[in-house]
């Protein structure tokens, strides 16, 4: 029985190490990946070109309660606005939705979502392949990366400090994000720069 | 009329049974639910409170198929259950306490969370002022509940205590139930740190001694601590159970505590703890030298209360069904001894004593030796080998027939399963002695289980004074009886009622029998046990015709030829390796001989003088770790393409027999055990220095290995 149990063992130590996570975890700090691609609206967008802004990323799933939740109490599009108008700041909106997944959409349904919540973010990326989701271990929607004129990673995790899908809990949250983009103005270290990021999985 | 009687009382008891599972079923529906898919209902311990009571509440979800729910900690995605309450003024409530979870994956993500039916608790302290009349409480409940897709389920649902005329309600009996899935809280040292990018956690052995290794599971509490969907490993490493699971995004530094849940299997039942781990002082560069050490081992239990525990637990083994006939009937024949001769009564105990206690003495030795060198064994590690458990279950098998009735040995020591009966002399009781400890071997009995985890980890002397206590324990029934002829005399007196007696604790015997061959059927398959069960009627058979010789004549001889020859035949049908069936690769791994060359002192010496840097890997046959460590992590393409490609030479050596070569080799690297893996860089081109070697963790991954042979 002890034998058998070695033999679990193996197994286990087998999978630990063939199925290593597919997600890489992104570190604070660190430079962000990079991102080369083309956006909703066709035109082509490579991180690297926008160094000298600040970049956040969002990722969304127009589907998903807790998208639902942010862009339904307006939270997410008041986020947006306030940090495009800190300056030299752009807002990126990510689809990791895997093709027939939930939330996966056409560029033309991205822009269509986009209008009739009243978003407008600097582009919307689909990644249906969920290369970019991959290499950013982005988790859940939403999850949220800010990133430094200089394309150091300084913030990944939620965007607020409740967890809940209830649209009534927005009110009285502490925006994480906000907080990056104020302490990174600022010229000081973000004092948050990681938070459990909370809501639906990633439809990978 | 009395059976009338009778029977009206069961019927009104069945009727009361169904009524309490209405009851159950009835209590408190939702005020307003907009769920579907998990329906949550509130359970009080019971409908009636006074002031000052503590009662639990349970939060019972049923969860629709296919969808699930999430614990405290809902992993890479999700969120828990949350509830408002809403009380009656003075009441209030705990903290919600929740059932251990199971990992739920959704690739490449991983949830900790619920299917099915759960039942979150919390208490509920009722005040010292408690108000006449009814009492309601509301709650409301926010509960997300997934499949591929979540969605948020929002409900009201109220109970209420003391309503005047209500039918009474108990759900104590099942809140009961729920309470035994809530982990239970240990206040265990188990220590926490980042190695080689791996979360390790350190548990003392303690409770958790010789559990199933691949089951167990670790929940963090916290968020970040580890790569949620990464599988961990768990292993025994000089006395603590170590997990080890891919670190998460957290850095550790600074973080003072680390609350999680272990969840393992003690005998097939699910156990939970939860834990707060402290950082280890041990800085993570060094940990890999020094932790693998002679690290000591502090442990909760003493090195008074491990032996006064091994006492008791071997004074318990003679209960266990296996050793318990031995020993009654060696009981027995004492009587009839000291009623003649007390002093000879005196002798045959102190040599059953020590045949009990030597035979625990170097069973101890022998486990303590294999564990220096690596084997990954506890108390029964006998078993590992199917052989030695062939050779036990003939043994119980002969002790059974011989019970039985089938057949009577003569031999120096008396009668083999005969010395139960009879007494030819203290060798004979010193030879049950160590039949005892044979026998008791695959027992464990309580409190063996700490005193044997507090044994090997401690220094070898104090871990064989432990086992001696074990043994001791074992033989002292015997003992006393055979230095009090008082207690002589309360045994009941030997008569013809023994030989029913004898016969009966036959089937004892063969039960012991049946599970052994069960042992070896799991570890080398059905095959090889039917071969095992050929080899036991070839042993009856030989049995049944040795009580048939002739007496004289060619017909004698040709008998016991034919005897002889069904004994050897049942020793060979034996399985004498073990055959991993399921895993050949890792076990022909070291057969083909084309990756890597044979070390030899000579040959490293010969290498060491080039340039080439070299890979030194001592193994065993019988050291899972080696074997897993060389199917992972050196026999795969990765890392032959990179020794190719640094020329690095490989040598291997083969502890699997005693070798002492290897050994000395194992001891300049502060080792008395495989594995060991020593990595000799190259020659440095400018000073024609050679680095110091470096001795690699004892868990190798491709990647490790890569850290090690890629440097420059």
């Amino acid at each position: 029985m002890i034998l058998k149990k070695n033999i679990m063992m193996m197994g286990a130590l087998l999978l630990a190490f063939t199925s290593a996570p597919a997600l890489a975890a992104v570190e604070i700090g660190q430079m962000a990946p990079e991102i080369e691609t083309v956006d909703v609206n066709g035109e082509a967008f490579k991180l690297s070109d926008h160094k000298g802004k600040t970049i956040v990323l969002e990722w969304t799933n127009h589907q998903c309660p807790f998208v639902v939740k942010h862009y339904g109490t307006g939270n997410m599009q008041a986020t947006q606005k306030e940090a495009l108008a800190l300056g030299d700041v752009e807002w990126i909106s990510i689809v990791s939705s895997a093709d027939g997944k939930q939330g996966n959409v056409t560029p033309e349904e991205a822009n269509a979502i986009l209008s009739e919540a009243g978003a407008a973010p600097s582009a919307k990326i689909l990644d249906a392949s969920g290369a970019i989701g991959n290499a950013y271990g982005a988790l859940t929607t939403p999850h949220m990366f800010v990133i430094n004129a200089e394309g150091t990673l300084v913030y990944a995790g939620a965007i607020d400090d409740n967890s809940s899908p209830n649209p009534k809990t927005v009110e009285g949250a502490t925006n994480y994000v906000l907080a990056a983009l104020a302490d990174v103005k600022a010229g000081n270290a973000v004092a948050i720069p990681q938070t459990q990021p909370y809501g639906c999985s990633v439809k990978y | 009329l009395c059976v009338v009687h009778h029977l009206g009382g069961l019927i009104l008891r069945f009727l009361a049974f169904f009524l309490s599972l209405f009851i159950v079923l009835g209590a408190s529906a939702p005020v307003k639910a907009e769920g579907e898919l998990v329906k949550i209902r509130l359970l009080p311990e019971r409908s009636a409170v006074v002031a000052g009571d503590e009662i639990w509440v349970g939060i019972e979800k049923s969860i629709a198929p296919h969808w699930h729910t999430y614990w405290k900690n809902a992993g890479d995605s999700g969120t828990p259950l949350r509830v408002t309450w809403d009380l009656p003024d003075g009441f209030e409530f705990g903290e919600v306490q929740w059932p251990a979870p199971k990992k739920i994956p959704y690739e490449p993500l991983l949830n900790y969370g619920y299917e099915g039916s759960v039942v979150l608790l919390q208490r509920l302290t009722v005040p010292d002022d408690l108000p006449a009349g009814a009492l309601n409480f509301t709650a409301d409940i926010e509960v997300l509940v997934c499949k591929e897709e979540c969605i948020p389920e929002y409900g009201t649902y109220e109970f209420a205590l003391n309503v005047p005329n209500a039918m009474a309600e108990d759900n104590s009996a099942y809140l009961d139930m729920a309470a035994i899935k809530v982990p239970r809280v240990v206040d265990w040292d188990v220590g926490f740190a980042q190695e080689d990018e791996q979360f390790v956690l350190r548990f003392p052995q303690g409770e958790l001694l010789d559990l199933n290794t691949n089951r167990i599971e670790f929940y963090p509490l916290d968020w970040g601590v580890v790569l949620n969907p990464a599988a961990s490993v768990s292993s025994y490493e000089d006395g603590w159970l170590v997990l080890r699971q891919p670190a998460g995004d957290l850095t550790l530094d600074g973080l003072d505590a680390v609350r999680g849940t272990l969840v393992y299997e003690i005998e097939g039942v699910r156990e939970a703890v939860s834990f707060t781990a402290a950082p280890e002082s041990v800085g993570a560069g060094e940990s890999v030298l020094e932790v693998q050490g002679d690290a000591v081992v502090p442990s909760s239990l003493g090195f008074v209360g491990a032996v006064f525990f091994a006492l008791v637990g071997g004074l318990i083994l003679n209960l266990m069904p296996c050793v318990f006939p031995v020993l009654s009937l060696k009981a027995l024949s004492l009587v009839k001894i000291s009623e003649e001769h007390p002093e000879v009564a005196r002798v045959h105990g102190i040599a059953y004593t020590l045949g009990v206690v030597l035979s625990f003495v170097a069973i101890a030795a022998a486990l303590m030796t294999l564990k220096v060198a690596g084997a990954e064994i506890g108390w029964g590690f006998q078993l590992q080998n199917p052989f030695i458990v062939g050779l036990l279950a003939y043994l119980f098998l002969i002790l059974g027939l011989n019970l039985a009735g089938v057949f009577e040995i003569r031999n120096p020591f008396g009668n083999v399963g005969g010395v139960l009966a009879r007494n030819k002399g203290p060798a004979g009781s010193f030879f049950t002695g160590i039949l005892a400890t044979l026998v008791a071997a695959p027992c464990t009995a309580p409190f063996m289980a700490g005193a044997i985890g507090f044994a090997l980890v401690q220094p070898v002397y104090v871990g064989l004074i432990v086992f001696a206590a074990l043994g001791l324990g074992l033989a002292l029934p015997y003992l006393v009886l055979s230095f009090v002829p008082a207690l002589q005399r309360v045994m009941p007196r030997p008569g013809a009622w023994m030989d029913v007696f004898k016969q009966l604790l036959a089937f004892p015997m063969f039960g012991a029998a049946v599970w052994l061959v069960w042992i070896l059927g799991v570890q080398v398959g059905a095959s090889a046990m039917g071969g095992l069960l050929v080899g036991a009627v070839l042993l009856s058979f030989a049995i049944w015709v040795l009580q048939h010789v002739p007496k004289a004549g060619v017909l004698r001889r040709l008998v016991m030829v034919l005897a002889v020859l069904s004994l050897i035949a049942a020793v060979w049908f034996i399985p004498k390796n073990v055959r991993m069936a399921d895993s050949p690769a890792l076990f022909g791994a070291y057969e083909d001989g084309k990756f890597g060359e044979v070390f030899s002192q000579e040959r490293l010496e010969d290498v060491l003088v080039g340039d080439a840097p070299v890979f030194v890997e001592m193994t065993a046959a019988w050291c899972i770790t080696c074997k897993v460590n060389h199917a992972v992590a050196i026999n795969v393409n990765s890392t032959k393409a990179l020794f190719a490609q640094r020329g690095v030479v490989y040598l291997i050596g083969d502890w699997t027999n005693e070798d002492p070569v290897i050994t000395r080799y194992l001891e300049k690297y502060g080792r008395n055990g495989v594995p060991l893996y020593v990595y000799y860089g190259d020659r440095d081109a400018q000073t024609g220095e050679r680095p110091e070697p470096i001795v690699m963790p004892q868990i190798l991954t491709p990647a490790v290995v890569r850290d090690y042979v890629d440097v420059k």
